[in-house]
């Protein structure tokens, strides 16, 4: 293995989180206390080496000290215990366009980008054009960038890093910009900077850019490096550990009862239960049975209602509605008390979140007696899959003919 | 083109109101002759030097969007609002010019000794700006005590007023007059406007060398103590500006 270019050594960063602040001089004059403050630890004795032309990626939720540990290594925080060392000259871009001047033109602010991240004058022009390229901004590069719309800024921003020629680029979630096309560009041009041996430190939320751009990765857990290793191994431990907190957080929400007040004309909703193969659950694979019961009250026997069940995605957006129309219960009258089941002999939806929204509706009107928006939470499982996206649909492949003899002889 | 003009008209206009109140109204005897061309020496030279002190105080809070996410020498903001005071001093030279055609005196050599008046200058602005750039991130009220801290060493340099005047005017007061004195003689801006007034009103070599090399002591301890210190205070400059 190479030597490490990039040594951190039982890092740990502090930060003070004010009670009372002092911030002027006439406070700290006047105040008899000294401000008070509590220490909080953001990274807690790491240590990772990355050797000459490694990427190493680091994840993590939110507030995991991820990017305060790429501060230290980018010389902007300094860490209370430990070491960093660095060889070789080290660029970081920790947000696209972090010193572009608003009234300056873009080409400007190039030169000016440039001299703060130490590049000579010279090395600069001779890159602008590529940049300049990169950045598909030919018709507006000298332009003040204050013109310039958020997506030309954050082009340009990353053209600049992207198009730097440092031996270590540190990276901090930069790559969430722009549209699909220009997204491509970047990664390959980060690929080629891998193919030419340099050294790539990267922090991100997006798992799968992880993946394609490291060879590495650390897993940041409330400040300690959690998990070092190869980035498959470390991103599908980071993935199950997620799953896990949030089927926790599914238990609590599960408990919660669904609201039975009455509704329109007093009718309510008194409960909705899923059904698994094995009774009521919250947790399915793919292509299990799932029954959804929904028992309502009324005070009046149930005319010309319509009851439908819409599956929603986490995010809230709905997959399907499902409404009971079909049936043509026009002038059936449904009993006071009773329960209406839908079943679905297999689960489509595939590996996260779902839950449903449910409603007691007058045909003639369109108007609702009841409506529960998003209850029952449940997760599905698809390991069995190899599928990936929201819901399985049937499929059929078929390969050429010719390739397949082909392969035979 | 505005803000060059800006860096003329300023000192201009205070050149003109004090020549108007000190020389006309108040009959003070300015050496040499001329109040513009005495006033403007100085006030030239104190521009620079309160211009680079207040500008170099808010230079690293007034960029802390760039200190937050940019890892560079920090210490490059400090330096480059104190070369900014120094062009714009550079450019108000040229008001000179016109002032010294006006009063008959020409230039001469001794204008070889402004390039080493205007290096204690930037150095003691400098030394002192980074101590309070520094300072500035964590106490905010910093800047404005810079800015009233200015105003009352104005006064104690003898810019708007000849030094002779103080030296008449207090001595034999006793412990009054000695501290006035104190007062003026400690202040290291004292030497170099004085330097300056003798390159410019009187076209001769600056005489106070005692006074000079007190300055250039001065203000080197003060780069020396200003890096040191802000060297010290960075280390947290990202997490507190």
């Amino acid at each position: 293995m190479s030597e490490a270019v990039v040594q951190i050594a039982n890092v740990s960063k502090r930060f003070r989180i004010y009670h009372e602040r002092n911030t002027t001089l006439k406070q700290s004059l006047v105040a008899r206390r000294r401000g008070r403050y509590e220490e909080f630890w953001a990274v807690r004795d790491v240590s990772v080496d990355v050797p000459e032309g490694e990427s190493l990626g680091i994840i993590g939720e939110n507030g995991s000290g991820k990017s305060t540990l790429l501060k230290c290594v980018a010389g902007i925080l300094v860490q209370d215990k430990g070491t960093i060392s660095v060889r070789g000259r080290l660029a970081s871009l920790l947000e696209v366009g972090a010193g572009f001047h608003p009234d300056f033109t873009g080409r400007e602010n190039v030169y000016l980008n440039g001299a703060i991240l130490g590049l000579p004058r010279r090395y600069i022009k001779s890159i602008m054009d590529e940049i300049v390229e990169f950045a598909e901004l030919e018709q507006f590069i000298d332009n003040p960038v204050k013109t310039y719309s958020s997506g030309m800024y954050t082009r340009l921003g990353f053209a600049i890093a992207v198009n730097l020629d440092p031996d270590i680029l540190v990276v901090d979630e930069v790559l969430a910009v722009g549209d699909e096309a220009f997204q491509r560009r970047c990664m390959e041009r980060i690929n080629t900077l891998r193919a030419e041996g340099r050294t790539l430190v990267f922090v991100s939320h997006a798992l799968d850019s992880v993946r394609a751009v490291c060879d590495r990765c650390v897993w940041m857990d409330h400040g300690l490096a959690r998990m070092t290793g190869g980035v498959d191994a470390v991103v599908a431990a980071y993935l199950a550990e997620v799953n896990r907190r949030e089927e926790e957080e599914l238990e609590v929400v599960e408990s919660t009862e669904v609201d039975t007040s009455p509704g329109r004309l007093g009718v309510r909703i008194t409960a909705v239960d899923l059904g698994g193969p094995g009774g009521s659950t919250s947790v399915l694979n793919t292509g299990d049975s799932l029954t959804i019961s929904i028992a309502y009250e009324s005070p009046e026997p149930l005319r010309g209602a319509r009851f439908s069940v819409t599956f929603l995605r986490a995010d809230g957006a709905p997959i399907i509605t499902v409404p009971t129309d079909d049936l043509e219960t026009g002038d059936t009258a449904l009993p006071r008390q009773g329960v209406v089941r839908l079943s679905l002999p297999g689960v489509p939806f595939l590996e996260g979140f779902y839950r449903v929204t449910v409603e007691i509706s007058e045909i003639a009107t369109g108007q609702h007696y009841k409506r529960l928006e998003r209850v029952r939470p449940f997760r599905v499982h698809s390991a069995d899959h190899r599928e990936s996206g929201m819901a399985l649909l049937g499929h059929r492949w078929e390969l050429p003919q010719v390739a397949a003899r082909a392969a035979r002889d | 083109m505005l803000g060059v003009g800006w860096t003329l008209l300023n000192p201009l206009i205070f050149m003109l109101v004090y020549s108007l109140v000190f020389g006309k109204f108040l009959k003070v005897h300015y050496p040499g002759g001329s109040a513009t061309v005495f006033i403007l020496s100085g006030l030239l030279t104190w521009t620079f030097f309160s211009q680079a002190l207040i500008m170099a105080t808010s230079s690293i809070v007034a960029n802390g969007s760039l200190v937050r996410k940019v890892a560079f020498p920090w210490v490059l903001l400090s330096i480059s609002s104190v070369i900014a005071a120094l062009v714009n001093f550079a450019i108000s030279l040229l008001l000179m010019i016109p002032f010294m055609f006006l009063a008959h005196k020409g230039v001469g050599l001794p204008v070889l000794a402004v390039p080493l008046l205007v290096a204690v200058t930037f150095a003691l602005s400098l030394g002192l700006g980074l101590v309070l750039a520094a300072g500035n991130v964590y106490l905010r009220d910093l800047s404005y005590l810079v800015n009233l801290g200015t105003l009352i060493w104005f006064y104690i340099t003898p810019v708007i007023y000849p030094l002779a005047l103080v030296q008449t005017k207090f001595s034999g007061h006793g412990l009054e007059g000695d501290a006035a004195h104190a007062v003026i003689y400690i202040n290291p801006m004292t030497w170099v406007v004085l330097g300056f007034q003798d390159v410019f009103v009187f076209n001769r070599w600056p005489q106070h060398w005692h006074g000079l090399g007190y300055s250039v002591v001065f203000s080197a301890l003060s780069i020396w103590i200003g890096l040191r210190v802000f060297r010290r205070l960075r280390r947290r400059f990202a997490e507190e500006v």
